[in-house]
C-alpha cells in the first residue's frame, strides 16, 4: 500500500520537478549561502553563553577546574536537597571527576523513580542560545535529560561554540568519528508551558530546574557581567 | 477532523457572546504581539533572515522529489522504516498497522496538527487504543472533548477555572484543590509521566525532515515531545513531504525564525533531533522507528497558484496579529487551522465550497503579511480565493450583482454622476438634521452595528462642476 | 522682461497635480475634497480635477471580481497618467493605484500601471515628503486634543505613519494623543463590514473606545471608509468624538459638522 502510494507521489513530484541534475541542484543550494545568525551582545564567548543560560531561567556557576567543579555540584546537591547522591550519565569525563574532593556519591546509570536530581557533561554549549547540546548514549540516558527535578549540566569552555551553525560543524565531525547518534538534544531552560491562559510555569513534564556549570577558563568578569545583563532596565 | 466551516457566521456569533473566551482573546490580542516585537528587534538581521529561509524554501520545493528521496535513503540508512501516505486514510491505517504489528495497547503523542488533519486519534481508538495527548495543551483538550483553537497553544481559549473544574471531574484529586496555574500543571505532569512510562508506541510530529542527514526536527518547550521519542518502544514520526530542508543549517536558520515568531523566545528549551532506532552505544530509546510522509494534497498545492502556503512553518503569528481571530478565537473556523493561513489551507486542502466563509473573513489590514516568517502574502492569496469564488459563482448572488452594477455604472462617468447625484441628494435630504440613519434599505449588514452617516451636501462633481460653470460666467 | 521671465520661472516650478476625489469623497463628504485642493494650491500645485472620474475599483477587486476591476483600473490609468503627480486624499485608493493595479493588470497595462504607480502619492504624504512647500496652515479656532487613525492600507502598503502626525504638528501646532492599538483595523475593510456585520462591530467598537480612552476631542485619520465606520459606530453609541478627515484639521474647518453629525 505505502509502495504504490510512493510510487504516486514520487511520479507527481517528478512532473513539477526541473529535471536538473544532483550537482545542479547541490550547486544551486550552495549559491544561497549561509544564513544570518544573531550578533551576540558581546564577543567573549563564556559571557554571551552565560548570559544566555540566565535569560533562559537556568541558574549558572563557574568553576575553574574539575575540583571547583565537583564542589560547585555539591553544593547545588546540600543546598536543595541536604543529600551527596545523584545519578550521572556514563561519561568517562564524569567519572574521572574527583567526586571525594566534595563528599559526592555520583550513581552511573539512567535516574530511576524517586531520583530528583540527574548530572550531564554536555558535548557542547551554544553561546547563541544558551543551549547545551547532548547526544544520546550511555554517557547521556533520556531520562536524565528529561524526567529529573532538577538537572544540572557540567560544561567545558573548550566546547563552546558561537552558533547553531558551528554546533552542528561540530556534531558532523561527531557522525564522521562514531557514526549518527539516534538522538541529538539541544536543551536551553528547564521544562516549560504557557498552555494556561499564557502564564509560564516550569518544569511541564522535565525539569523544574535547571542549572549549568561552566568549567574552565572564564573570564573573571563573565559571570558578572553575564548576570548584570540580565538585570531588568 | 470534523469540519464546520460552513457555519462560520453562527460560529463567530457564539463565539462574540462568550465573554470568559473574549478576555482569553483579548490578551493573546495584545500581549503576543509585543512579545514577537520585542523578540525581532533583539535581532537586527531578521529581515534578512526571512529572505534567506525564503530563497531556501523555494528551492527546497522546486526540487522536493530529489531532497524527498535524499531524505529517504538517509533515513533509511539510520535504520528507520519509511512509509508514504497519500492521504489520511492511508496515514491512519499505516500507523494502525504499526501499532498492531507490536500489540501495542496505549499511545503516547506528541502534538501533532497533521494528525489533527487525519482524525489520527479517533481511528486509533475506534481499534482499541488509549491514545494520550502529552503536550499540555492538548491533554486539556482531549478530557474536554474539544478540538485545538491555536495551532501551537491549542487551550489558550479555556480560563485556569475552566482547566481546574476540567480536572476535579476527569482526575481522582481525592482533597486536592489546585488553586493555581502551577499546580494544574503540577497535576498534569504526574498523571502523564505514567503514561509516557507505560506507553508501548510514541507519535510525535516533525518541524523540519533533514535530508542531508535523515533526522527530523522536534521543537517543544516542555519537553513531551522528547519523552514519547525516547522511553517507549515503538517511534512515529508523522508529517507532511513540504517538510523537507537541505541541511541541517536550513533547520536551524528556520528554527530561528519559528520561536521568535511562535512565542517572542529566542530558543525553545528543547530542540531535538532523532533519526533511528537504539544503536549499540544507547541505553534507552525506541527499538523500531517509522516516519510516515503525508501528501493529502500538498503535491496538489506544489503543482497550483497557492504554492506558497506550503512555505508555511505554523509558528501561529498571523493567528496572534488577525483582528478576526482575535475576535472570534479558532473554533469559529470550523476545522484543524485557523486565522489568516487557515483560511488559506483550508479551502485547500477541504474544499471551497466546504469553507466559503474563510477567505471573506478578512479587511486586507495585512497585519498577517507584515508577521509572517516566510513572507507569504497571505492577504493575495486569501484575495485570490475570493476571486476564485466570484468565478465559481459560489458568493451570494445580491453581492456578485451589486459589484457588477457598480462596476457597470462607473465606467459610465456621467451616468454615474447623475445616479449618485439624485441618491445622494435624497439621502442628504433624509438625514441632514439628524446626521446619521439607524436604518436604511440595502444596508442591513452596516446598520446592524453602527448608524449610517448622512452624506455632506451634494456630491463633488456636482458642486465642483457648478463651480466650473460660476468661473465660466 | 525680466518679471515675465520670473512669472515663467515661478510657473515651470508649479507642479503640475491631477486630483482623483475619490468615491467617498465625492458621495459623502466634498468638503474633503475641496480642502485638499486648497492645500494643495497652497503648496505650489496646479490642480487640475478630471471630471470623467468615478471609482478606483478597489470594492470589485477586494471582492474578488477581478473582472469588474480590471476595465475600472484602466479607466482610471487613462484618465491620470498624463500628469505629473496624482494626488488622492486616501491611503486605500493611493494604495490601490500603486500596489494593486500592477498585480491586477498583464503586460503593456502593467507597464502603464507602474508608471502611474512612481507619481502617485496621498494627500499627507504628497504634502510632507514631495511638495517642497508646506502649506501655511490656518491657526486653528479652538485647541482640541486629537487622536489618529491610522488607515490600514495607507499603514502597511504605503509607509504612512509620521506624515499625517508632523503636519499636524508643523501646520496646526497640534500634538497627535496617540491611541493604544493604533495599528489594529477599523473593521471597515470594504464589502467586510456588511458581511461580517458583528465581527465589524466588535472590530470598531474596539476602536472607538480606544479613541474615547484618549480623552481626544476629534478623531482624524486619512481614510473616509474607516472615518465613516467609526463615525458611525460613535453615533450609535451615543459618543460625543468628533470624526473628521485630517484635510478637515489643516484646513481649519473644524467648526462644520463632523461626520455623522446634524446640522
Amino acid at each position: 500500500m505505502s509502495n504504490s502510494a510512493r510510487s504516486e507521489i514520487f511520479a507527481r513530484l517528478r512532473e513539477l520537478s526541473s529535471k536538473a541534475s544532483e550537482e545542479d541542484i547541490q550547486r544551486d543550494r550552495r549559491a544561497l549561502g549561509s544564513a544570518p545568525a544573531p550578533a551576540p551582545e558581546t564577543l567573549e564567548i563564556c559571557e554571551a553563553f552565560l548570559a544566555n543560560v540566565l535569560k533562559n531561567h537556568g541558574s549558572v556557576d563557574c568553576a575553574g577546574n574539575r575540583s571547583e567543579a565537583v564542589k560547585a555540584i555539591g553544593y547545588h546537591l546540600y543546598s536543595h536537597f541536604r543529600s551527596h547522591r545523584l545519578v550521572a550519565g556514563n561519561d568517562r569525563r564524569l567519572a574521572a571527576m574527583p567526586w571525594r574532593d566534595a563528599g559526592v556519591l555520583p550513581r552511573f546509570g539512567s535516574l530511576e523513580v524517586g531520583e530528583p536530581v540527574a548530572l550531564s557533561f554536555a558535548q557542547l554549549g551554544v553561546a547563541e542560545t544558551g543551549a547545551i547540546v547532548t547526544w544520546t548514549g550511555k554517557a547521556n540516558p533520556a531520562a536524565n535529560n528529561f524526567l529529573p527535578e532538577h538537572h544540572i549540566v557540567l560544561v567545558d569552555t573548550a566546547d563552546l561554540v558561537p552558533t547553531m551553525e558551528t554546533a552542528w560543524a561540530r556534531i558532523n565531525q561527531e557522525f564522521k568519528k562514531n557514526g549518527r547518534p539516534r538522538g541529538i538534544n539541544f536543551i536551553a531552560g528547564p521544562s516549560s508551558t504557557a498552555d494556561i491562559e499564557g502564564v509560564l510555569v516550569y518544569g511541564a513534564h522535565g525539569p523544574r530546574k535547571w542549572h549549568v556549570i561552566l568549567m574552565g577558563k572564564v573570564p573573571a568578569s563573565a559571570l558578572e557581567m553575564a548576570r548584570a545583563s540580565n538585570m531588568p532596565a | 477532523m470534523e469540519q464546520h466551516s460552513d457555519s462560520f457566521l453562527d460560529n463567530a456569533s457564539a463565539a462574540l457572546k462568550n465573554t470568559e473566551q473574549a478576555k482569553r482573546l483579548d490578551m493573546i490580542a495584545v500581549f503576543a504581539p509585543q512579545m514577537r516585537t520585542a523578540a525581532v528587534a533583539g535581532f537586527k538581521e531578521f529581515d534578512a533572515l526571512r529572505d534567506h529561509v525564503k530563497r531556501i524554501r523555494q528551492h527546497s520545493l522546486d526540487h522536493l522529489e530529489h531532497y524527498l528521496g535524499q531524505f529517504e535513503h538517509e533515513a533509511v540508512n539510520n535504520g528507520n522504516h519509511v512509509h508514504f501516505a497519500r492521504d489520511g486514510e492511508d496515514l491512519n491505517s499505516i500507523v494502525l498497522d504499526i501499532c498492531q504489528q507490536h500489540d501495542a495497547r496505549r499511545i503516547a503523542k506528541g502534538k501533532s496538527m497533521v494528525t489533527e488533519e487525519t482524525s489520527l486519534n479517533a481511528f486509533l481508538q475506534r481499534a482499541g487504543l488509549q491514545v494520550m495527548e502529552t503536550d499540555l495543551g492538548e491533554y486539556i483538550i482531549q478530557q474536554a472533548g474539544e478540538t485545538p483553537s491555536h495551532i501551537v497553544a491549542p487551550a489558550l481559549h479555556k480560563s485556569a477555572d475552566e482547566i481546574r473544574q476540567l480536572f476535579q471531574a476527569k482526575h481522582d484529586l481525592g482533597a486536592r484543590e489546585l488553586p493555581e496555574t502551577v499546580d494544574l500543571v503540577g497535576e498534569a505532569r504526574q498523571v502523564l509521566r505514567e503514561h509516557f512510562l507505560k506507553a508501548e508506541v510514541g507519535i510525535i510530529g516533525a518541524n523540519a525532515l533533514i535530508a542531508e542527514n535523515g533526522y527530523s526536527m522536534l521543537v517543544t518547550n516542555e519537553g513531551n515531545g522528547d519523552l514519547c521519542a525516547n522511553l517507549p518502544r515503538v517511534l512515529i514520526v508523522c508529517t507532511t513531504i513540504d517538510r523537507v530542508l537541505p541541511l541541517a543549517e536550513d533547520a536551524t536558520a528556520m528554527l530561528r525564525l519559528l520561536v521568535r515568531s511562535a512565542t517572542g523566545q529566542s530558543q525553545t528549551s528543547y530542540t531535538s533531533f532523532y533519526s533511528g532506532p537504539r544503536r549499540e552505544t544507547d541505553v534507552d530509546g525506541p527499538l523500531e522507528t517509522h516516519f510516515v510522509l503525508l501528501d493529502n494534497k500538498r503535491s496538489e498545492i506544489l503543482a497550483g497558484d497557492y504554492r506558497e502556503m506550503l512555505e508555511c512553518i505554523r509558528c501561529g503569528a498571523c493567528l496572534n496579529h488577525c483582528p478576526i481571530y482575535t475576535s472570534v478565537g479558532g473554533h469559529a473556523y470550523g476545522w484543524v487551522y485557523p486565522g489568516p493561513m487557515g483560511s488559506v489551507l483550508t479551502p485547500l486542502l477541504t474544499s471551497l465550497e466546504q469553507s466559503q466563509a474563510l477567505p471573506n473573513a478578512c479587511t486586507s489590514c495585512g497585519r498577517c503579511a507584515e508577521v509572517c516568517p516566510a513572507n507569504i502574502p497571505l492577504p493575495d492569496l486569501l484575495r485570490d480565493l475570493r476571486h476564485e469564488e466570484s468565478v465559481k459563482k459560489l458568493s451570494a448572488p445580491r453581492w456578485r450583482f451589486g459589484l457588477k452594477a457598480h462596476a457597470w455604472l462607473a465606467r459610465r462617468p456621467s451616468m454615474y454622476h447623475t445616479v449618485t447625484a439624485i441618491a445622494i441628494n435624497v439621502l442628504h435630504l433624509l438625514g441632514r438634521k439628524r446626521g446619521s440613519f439607524s436604518r436604511l434599505p440595502l444596508a442591513g449588514g452596516w446598520t446592524s452595528e453602527r448608524d449610517f452617516p448622512a452624506p455632506q451636501a451634494k456630491t463633488f462633481m456636482q458642486l465642483y462642476k457648478a463651480q466650473i460653470r460660476q468661473n465660466d460666467e | 522682461m525680466r518679471e515675465q521671465n520670473q512669472e515663467q520661472t515661478a510657473a515651470a516650478k508649479r507642479l503640475q497635480v491631477a486630483f482623483f476625489v475619490t468615491c467617498l469623497a465625492d458621495l459623502f463628504r466634498p468638503s474633503v475634497a475641496f480642502a485638499s485642493i486648497k492645500l494643495l494650491e497652497q503648496a505650489g500645485c496646479d490642480v487640475t480635477v478630471p471630471l470623467k472620474q468615478t471609482c478606483c475599483g478597489q470594492p470589485a477587486y477586494n471582492s474578488g471580481d477581478y473582472e469588474s476591476a480590471i476595465p475600472m483600473a484602466q479607466q482610471v490609468i487613462a484618465l491620470l497618467e498624463w500628469a505629473d503627480y496624482v494626488v488622492l486624499p486616501s491611503g486605500s485608493c493611493a494604495g490601490m493605484i500603486c500596489h494593486h493595479y500592477p498585480k491586477l493588470l498583464d503586460d503593456q497595462w502593467r507597464d502603464r500601471a507602474l508608471q502611474l504607480a512612481a507619481k502617485t502619492f496621498e494627500l499627507t504624504v504628497f504634502l510632507n515628503d514631495i511638495a517642497g512647500v508646506k502649506p501655511q496652515g490656518k491657526p486653528l479656532s479652538r485647541f482640541p486634543t486629537v487622536a489618529y487613525h491610522d488607515g490600514c492600507a495607507g499603514l502597511r502598503e504605503l509607509g504612512i505613519k509620521e506624515q499625517p502626525r508632523n503636519l499636524l504638528r508643523e501646520m496646526c501646532g497640534i500634538e497627535v494623543s496617540e491611541l493604544q492599538q493604533s495599528e489594529a483595523c477599523c473593521g471597515f475593510g470594504g464589502t467586510f463590514c456588511a458581511k461580517m456585520p458583528e465581527i465589524s462591530g466588535k472590530m470598531v467598537g474596539d476602536k472607538l473606545s480606544n479613541a474615547m480612552a484618549t480623552g481626544a476631542q476629534i478623531l482624524a485619520g486619512g481614510d473616509l471608509g474607516c472615518l465613516l465606520n467609526i463615525a458611525g459606530r460613535a453615533r450609535r453609541e451615543g459618543q460625543n468624538i468628533e470624526v473628521r478627515h485630517i484635510a478637515e484639521l489643516l484646513c481649519n474647518e473644524i467648526d462644520t459638522p463632523a461626520i455623522g453629525e446634524g446640522s
